[in-house]
């Protein structure tokens, strides 16, 4: 077995296709493709472009002799498997709608998996489903009892005969995919996005972004169900003609470094990672194993999904740099699901562009960034946030900073970002209301996200207030609250769930509940009870807060409000930090002892202890 | 071959490397929720158990597992059949 070559015989032509599956056709006539490999590195599979086409052609007959009605959604469990591409490229070709749904399981998970699953079904009215082998016991539990009209492994879709009639492709106005927003388990929401969006969004990732280039290639450990991994790695380079490189997403969460060891491989120029993921390959070093590592060749180091921390990339740039990283090659970007990815990116080969803000107190109180003159490497004042600048929006799109009265606001004014352009959704899957509640009549989409513009660039200072990022994890409050109600000791809106940053800066989950037991006993069990199931349902760590009933602010319409909820439990923090005589900065700092009232219910005070005064004066909660 | 019970040994011994909160482990230790592993703690653990076992461990097996006791049978068994 040999992978793909990098050096394609055929000229790029950069998603200037009307449709996916035509962008296939072209790039079928090339030598590039996908390339698979195993956790210890070795190469597994190989599915060229070519031979994509013709199987994922054969497999639309098979699809099409379902009988199935144009636009039918097909869920497609998606693993880092070459079966994936052929499903996703067969349902293009059939005339079918692909919905890839997650294949992420963790300890323990099963009960989990499945409700997802399901609930991913029926959400998307699939009327049939795929998985890999694996998975498929899973995926017949989520779809017993529904009305599926077949479902699973591929195996299974081999055996299914050909159509003699050939079905028509999807048509550059219909849609080309439902994509889950990697978020809420309890409340799935399906982007629906149409051929013309997500070719309109390859064309600018392409040509303005990352300015793909012949001799580009790319390597990816990042899920097939997340729309960076999915539109950013399996569709933009087939829509370039680029050969691929991926690593399971599982296998690089074991082995951060085989992320490296493949990139040295195979010379690649581009890969993209959460900032997380750049701060594990720099943290976990395994012992006496002195790793060897030639990065020269990668120029585009693309950070995004999550708030940018600097710090991270600093770490990774200085561990690699002797390696042949070029910290230059760090590309921000900014986007969203909703956008089919895209929105903005910086000036490629510059690095990161730190944007310090002097007294955030100040930046609080009028959302107004001022900027410090001299961001010298040396040690920022308690006073400054820094920022990353995510560049100019891509060509066709519009950005605008509003505030709470939807007033556009000039520059380095912080507000609410809303976007508009040629790759937007067409909406959420039959749900209008969720659609109405973003997306205006004329186009603009309101993002969740809060920051300000500096000469047409793009710079956020806190993303959604539902949405709580660990780890390049997506996690949604509503998922947390809803998680603690489902206990017996809770009541229906007791709880709030948010993040906090913590003194790394990165997110630190808290939930705040209202709590009427004095038994310091009980009290204790209960947070105990809380975060372990927190962790087992989400694996994740949260810093659980009991409060007197009461407590939790609401408004006048009685629904609780996170970012005031938030606001407070800053504020307490903050008043306990006082007297604090130096603030931890390592993430488990055994010496720090803690304020009393926080170590009481005997949790991991080193969580909370790690809150960052800068989220005391943080104009994210403020501004909403 | 490894008996059942060395095989617990190494999974104590790699456990309390990577675990958060310090405590005692036995076979009915809940690996999330009574060792405070989050999901990338998890996956380092496996990392850890696959080098000392020399084993490759198929990541469907996950959601059946929640205790030390549940890890080590799937162990036992992913060396049987290698």
């Amino acid at each position: 077995m040999q992978a793909t070559p990098t050096e394609n015989n055929l000229p790029l032509r950069g998603a200037n296709f009307s449709t996916l599956a035509e962008a296939l056709d072209y790039a079928a006539r090339g030598k590039t493709g996908y390339n698979f490999y195993t956790s210890k590195g070795k190469l597994s599979a190989v599915l060229p472009y070519a031979q994509l086409r013709e199987e994922a052609q054969v497999l639309a007959l098979r699809l099409h002799s379902l009988g199935l009605e144009r636009g039918t959604r097909i869920a497609v469990v998606a693993d880092t498997h070459p079966d994936f591409q052929r499903f996703f490229f067969a349902c293009q070709y059939a005339g079918l709608v692909p919905v890839p749904v997650p294949a992420m399981v963790s300890l323990g998970s099963r009960n989990n998996y499945v409700a997802h699953l399901r609930k991913l079904l029926v959400s998307s009215q699939a009327a049939v489903a795929v998985a890999q082998e694996e998975f498929v016991e899973f995926l017949a539990k989520a779809a017993a009892g529904l009305d599926l009209r077949f479902f699973g492994a591929p195996k299974a879709f081999a055996d299914l005969p050909q159509s003699t009639i050939q079905p028509l492709p999807i048509g550059p106005t219909e849609t080309a995919y439902v994509q889950y927003t990697s978020g809420s388990t309890c409340f799935p929401r399906g982007v629906v996005i149409s051929q013309k969006a997500v070719l309109n969004n390859l064309k600018g990732i392409i040509g303005t972004g990352l300015r793909i280039r012949p001799g580009d290639r790319c390597v990816s450990w990042l899920p097939y169900y997340h729309d960076m991994g999915f539109v950013g790695f399996v569709l933009a380079p087939m829509a370039s003609q680029c050969s691929v490189d991926y690593l399971d997403t599982q296998a690089f969460a074991m082995r951060p470094r085989r992320w490296l060891t493949l990139m040295t491989q195979s010379r690649a120029t581009i890969s993209f990672g959460p900032p997380f993921s750049y701060e594990l390959c720099a943290r976990r070093v395994r012992k006496g194993n002195a790793d060897r590592f030639d990065l020269s060749a990668w120029r585009v180091a693309g950070v995004g999904a999550e708030m940018i921390r600097p710090d991270f990339l600093k770490r990774f740039a200085e561990t690699f740099a002797p390696f042949g990283f070029d910290k230059k090659a760090f590309l921000a970007c900014y986007g969203m699901a909703e956008c089919s990815l895209a929105v903005s990116f910086a000036p490629l080969s510059q690095g990161v562009c730190v944007e310090t803000i002097v007294n955030t107190d100040y930046f609080a109180a009028c959302h107004k960034a001022l900027a410090v003159e001299d961001t010298s490497e040396k040690e920022c004042p308690s006073r400054t946030s820094v920022f990353v600048n995510c560049g100019k929006p891509l060509p066709g799109y519009e950005v605008a900073v509003r505030d709470r009265q939807g007033r556009d606001l000039p520059d380095r004014r912080c507000g609410a970002i809303f976007v508009r352009g040629p790759s937007m959704m067409s909406g959420y899957l039959g749900d209008i209301d969720a659609t109405r509640e973003v997306l205006s009549k004329d186009g603009w989409l309101n993002t969740g996200d809060i920051g300000y513009r500096i000469q047409g660039d793009i710079v956020i200072t806190g993303r959604k207030k539902d949405l709580i990022i660990i780890n390049g994890r997506n996690i949604w409050a509503q998922d947390l609250e809803y998680l603690a109600e489902q206990q017996p000791d809770v009541r229906p809106r007791d709880t709030i769930a948010f993040s906090v940053p913590g003194a790394r800066e990165e997110e630190i989950a808290v939930m705040v509940v209202q709590c009427r037991e004095s038994d310091p006993a009980k009290r204790k069990s209960l947070t105990k009870q809380l975060q372990g199931l927190i962790r087992q349902e989400l694996g994740i760590d949260c810093f659980v807060e009991l409060v007197p009933p009461h407590t939790l602010p609401r408004t006048s319409s009685g629904k609780p409000t996170r970012s005031k909820a938030r606001h407070d439990f800053i504020q307490r923090i903050g008043q306990s930090h006082q007297g604090a005589q130096k603030r931890p900065t390592t993430k488990r700092p055994a010496e720090y002892s803690a304020p009393d009232r926080y170590c009481k219910d005997n949790q991991s005070a080193d969580l909370l202890l790690s809150v960052h005064p800068r989220g005391i004066s943080d104009p994210v909660f403020t501004d909403r | 071959m490894l008996q059942y019970k060395d095989i617990l040994a190494q999974i104590y011994s790699v456990s309390q490397e990577i675990a958060r909160d310090k405590q005692e482990i036995n076979e009915t230790t809940d690996l999330v929720v009574d060792l405070g592993l989050d999901s990338m703690a998890v996956m380092e653990l496996l990392a850890a158990i696959e080098d000392r076992f020399d084993i490759s461990i198929p990541l469907n097996i996950l959601p059946d597992v929640r205790t030390v006791k549940d890890l080590a049978l799937q162990i036992q068994q992913l060396m049987v059949e290698s």
